[in-house]
């Protein structure tokens, strides 16, 4: 037993002080130089984006609470594996999260001093950066080391495939773009220690594992799509309704508050007798 | 009997289950799901109380929610309508928050929790705080305020509490304030303004206070005047809560507060903005104290009672608390470890066991602690994965190593039986540390806490000493019972006291009674033994913006997420690797053990 633990502390050591990779050929562990095609096909969309000192201050900030997100998800998911090198891996990761946290929320704050924000811009593109895996409504309680460990892979691939490209687009912001430099190297890590430990835990199926989780990213891409646009769509029935229907009950209603006295109201005997009422 | 209550769907949910007219088991969901403040369906919480209980839903005699979704919602539908048409871009996120979930409380507990529609019950929320406060208070008779940000209409009100032995019990509420007039708004908006986190950082405005000078008292009183009737309304020209969920202030607001703060950015003090915000802080804390205090004094002579049962998110204000005790003319004032929503659930199932089912009145256990225990073996056997330094410890030689690791300025994380209900740390999930220095305070803000510098840390004391250190009003131990009341340091001690005497010369202190949380009295004494002082800081177990831990494994991951040296979780003790420790005191360690 002690063996095993001085084991597991001797590596663990190793990779976490050392940042070693370990490689084990496959594509998905290679750091990435180069972002993904989808995200090169939408540098100029996120040039924009982030040309707008307003707009790049709501997203470091909106980053910054993704990060924290994602690293309270991957701290849960240390409390609850029984896997001890997995606890200390995802601890080092969470902290890194939060850390990342940190420096995206200390450049918004140096950006906005500089030029204190004026707006909300209307347009924010944030659905086309979900950054790390704060957002994926992840049930980590729930999930099994391997399907964690997935999971965890494919976010910080993407995330670091993003994270390129932000880096690329920056050159006119050196601060901003030396912060997306240091997560890269962190996102890096995490992405390779996911696969090397999903490839510990489920030696012979780590790959459908991998396939599975990507098929459950899509599925959620599906449902985060789907959702937004039924918002969207009740937001637009809700203002038509809004403006159409309410105006008399609005007038009625205003008119009622003119009467309303303020100070106390009494309260009505036996009003609260009955808990059957949800009125 | 067994009865669930439930809060949920505004702020920091809970369930409490009530068996046989007692509470057993109470929980926020917070501390299942790790999400601070969460105010989701509280189904971990549920899950956990009956699994406690060891019952079924079907079991379950009935379950409370803890307001009426419907009033509620008429308030949201209401206030759209009257603030047309500039509630029109609030109006579809408002509509879609309330008629997605929030007003299908019947059939979504049903359906979580498959009991026919016929066991769920509604009570009021204001009627849930004045029950969550009377009931479990140890008083027969007693006036009672409750007074939050807004529950379905009602934002303050008041009324009068009895019970007989063995008989019946009523809660009788006289009268209310309704939103959009309400104390707990007026200090929100001022959170808000000062660029904090409504509904979550209040107490941060309420300790920056201490820095400041009530100079803008004027100038909140014209956002605040006195009513005929002795009650009080908003001018609502400087708010905007009641329209729009954007912002809580209008451009009025600002133009007689001047900008807001800057929420990433750090208060300076030092700084003439800094000082404006903490006279902001002072002012706006000053009126909300001058507030309550003539409605208390009126309810007093009204009543002619002379104890006084306080709830609502307003009653965790521990100033304001203290002022009440020392002016409104109340002898007592109780104010229950949850005042706020979570303790809502409390209240909902006992008001529905007493009232709703008539049945007798019953002396409650007077603790805080009512969720899951800690296990010792499991912080024990992760340790011993990780390689940490671990022993097993017999009571008493547990207290006296702990005592001289705190006297040797060590920081320790302290996990002992249920976890407390409520916003507190009282003793069964708390951070411990020597008070004497303001080196300690700051390392703890700086290493462990990672918060604000003006923030206060609380003391922990023997109640049969605490009449030394702090000057504790007649009635005052009380409310130091759950951390209620902010009282004076004795000057005297301040000097041996800096790391938890606030800026002002105070301290949120709690009074411990050794029936409450036995070791911790204990060890206090053994403390005290050896430094002369029986104080310590006592801050919760948790770093910044997460919530308080519940199971070792978690207060184990914090404790190596930060600069905590010892962690104690039942009878075993962890010193972490990188922590030198003399070799001296390890030999003597393992002698007592052996």
């Amino acid at each position: 037993m002690n063996q095993r633990i001085r084991r597991i502390n001797k590596l663990v050591t190793n990779l976490i002080s050392e940042r070693k990779y370990i490689w084990l050929g496959m594509d998905s562990a290679r750091p990435h130089e180069r972002p993904s095609a989808f995200d090169r096909m939408l540098t100029p969309v996120h040039r924009w984006i982030w040309r707008d000192a307003d707009r790049r201050v709501q997203k470091l900030l909106r980053f910054s609470e993704t990060e924290t997100d994602g690293g309270r998800d991957i701290l849960r998911a240390a409390e609850v594996t029984s896997d001890p090198l997995l606890r200390r891996l995802y601890l080092e990761h969470a902290i890194d999260e939060f850390r990342h946290g940190i420096l995206f929320r200390h450049r918004a704050a140096a950006l906005l001093k500089v030029s204190p924000s004026t707006s909300n811009p209307a347009f924010q593109g944030a659905w086309l950066a979900p950054g790390g895996h704060g957002l994926d409504d992840l049930q980590v309680d729930r999930e099994s080391d391997s399907e964690m460990l997935a999971f965890l892979h494919l976010s910080e691939k993407a995330a670091a495939s993003r994270f390129t490209v932000y880096r690329n687009v920056m050159q006119h912001d050196p601060p901003t773009r030396a912060v997306f430099e240091e997560i890269l190297h962190d996102e890096t890590f995490h992405m390779n220690y996911t696969l090397t430990q999903l490839a510990r835990v489920e030696p012979d199926s780590h790959r459908q594992h991998l396939w599975r989780a990507r098929l459950s990213r899509l599925w959620k891409v599906y449902l985060r799509l789907a959702t937004g646009v039924a918002g969207i769509l009740g937001s637009m029935l809700l203002t038509i309704q809004y403006f159409v229907l309410l105006p008399p009950f609005a007038w009625l209603a205003k008119r009622a508050a003119r009467r309303e006295q303020t100070g106390w109201t009494v309260v009505a005997p036996g009003r609260s007798d009955s808990l059957d009422r949800q009125y | 009997m067994n009865i669930l209550g439930i809060s949920a769907h505004y702020h920091d949910s809970a369930a409490a289950l009530v068996v046989d007219g007692v509470p057993v088991y109470a929980i926020q969901e917070e501390r299942l799901s790790r999400h601070k403040g969460d105010a989701g369906f509280p189904l971990l919480a549920i899950e956990s109380c009956l699994e406690l209980a060891g019952i079924e839903p079907d079991d379950l005699d009935a379950i409370v929610f803890y307001e009426r979704p419907m009033l509620k919602f008429d308030r949201i539908l209401t206030c759209a309508l009257r603030a047309f048409p500039r509630s029109w871009r609030s109006f579809p996120q408002a509509m879609k928050n309330s008629l997605g979930e929030k007003v299908w409380m019947r059939g979504i507990i049903s359906s979580h929790l498959g009991v026919p529609g016929k066991k769920i019950l509604f009570t009021e929320h204001h009627l849930s705080h004045a029950a969550a406060s009377f009931l479990t208070a140890p008083t027969r008779r007693a006036a009672i305020m409750t007074a939050d940000a807004v529950g379905e209409w009602a934002t303050l009100s008041v009324g009068v509490g009895e019970r007989v032995a063995n008989g019946p019990t009523t809660i009788r509420r006289f009268r209310e304030i309704r939103f959009p007039h309400s104390l707990g708004m007026l200090y929100s908006t001022f959170t808000a303004y000062l660029g904090f986190k409504v509904n979550e950082d209040e107490y941060k405005v309420m300790g920056l206070a201490a820095y400041g000078r009530p100079k803008l008292v004027e100038q909140v009183r014209k956002l605040i005047r006195s009513t005929a009737d002795g009650a009080f309304a908003l001018d609502l020209n400087y708010f905007e809560f009641h329209t729009t969920a954007q912002r809580s202030y209008s451009s009025r607001f600002v133009e007689l507060f001047g900008p807001p703060r800057n929420p990433y950015e750090p208060i300076d003090l030092e700084t003439a903005e800094g000082q404006r915000f903490a006279d902001c802080a002072a002012s706006v804390q000053r009126v909300l104290e001058d507030t309550l205090v003539e409605l208390a004094r009126a309810l007093q002579r009204e009543t002619g009672l002379t104890d006084l049962c306080l709830g609502g998110g307003v009653a965790l204000n521990g100033v304001a608390n203290a002022r009440l005790l020392a002016e409104s003319g109340f002898e007592r004032i109780f104010v229950p470890p949850a005042p706020g929503d979570a303790g809502c659930a409390v209240g909902a199932a006992l008001y529905c066991d007493r009232v709703h089912f008539g049945n007798p009145d019953r002396d409650l256990p007077d603790h805080p602690f009512w969720g899951p225990s800690v296990d010792g073996a499991e912080l024990a056997r992760l340790a011993h994965e990780d390689g940490h330094s671990v022993l097993e410890f017999q009571d008493g030689a547990l207290i006296e190593q702990i005592a001289s690791d705190l006297a040797a300025n060590r920081i320790v994380g302290w996990m002992e039986g249920a976890l407390e209900f409520g916003p507190r740390a009282l003793g069964h999930r708390s951070i411990l540390a020597a008070p004497h220095t303001t080196e300690m305070r700051d390392r703890l803000n700086q290493e462990i806490k990672y918060r604000e510098p003006f923030r206060p840390f609380a003391p922990v004391v023997p109640i049969e000493t605490a009449g030394l250190y702090f000057d504790i009003p007649p009635g005052g131990t009380r409310l130091a019972r759950f951390m209620s009341g902010v009282f004076p340091v004795r000057p005297e001690w301040r000097s041996r006291l800096q790391a938890i005497t606030h800026a002002d010369g105070t301290a949120r202190v709690q009074a411990l009674e050794a029936a409450m949380a036995p070791r911790l009295h204990a060890l206090l004494e053994a403390y005290g033994q050896r430094t002369g002082i029986p104080v310590l800081l006592n801050t919760s177990f948790n770093l910044a913006g997460e919530p308080m831990v519940n199971r070792a494994v978690e207060g184990y991951s914090t404790f190596l997420r930060c600069k905590i040296d010892v962690i104690v979780g039942g009878g075993t003790r962890v010193m972490k690797r990188s922590s030198t420790m003399a070799r001296p005191h390890i030999d003597k360690v393992k002698e007592e053990v052996a």
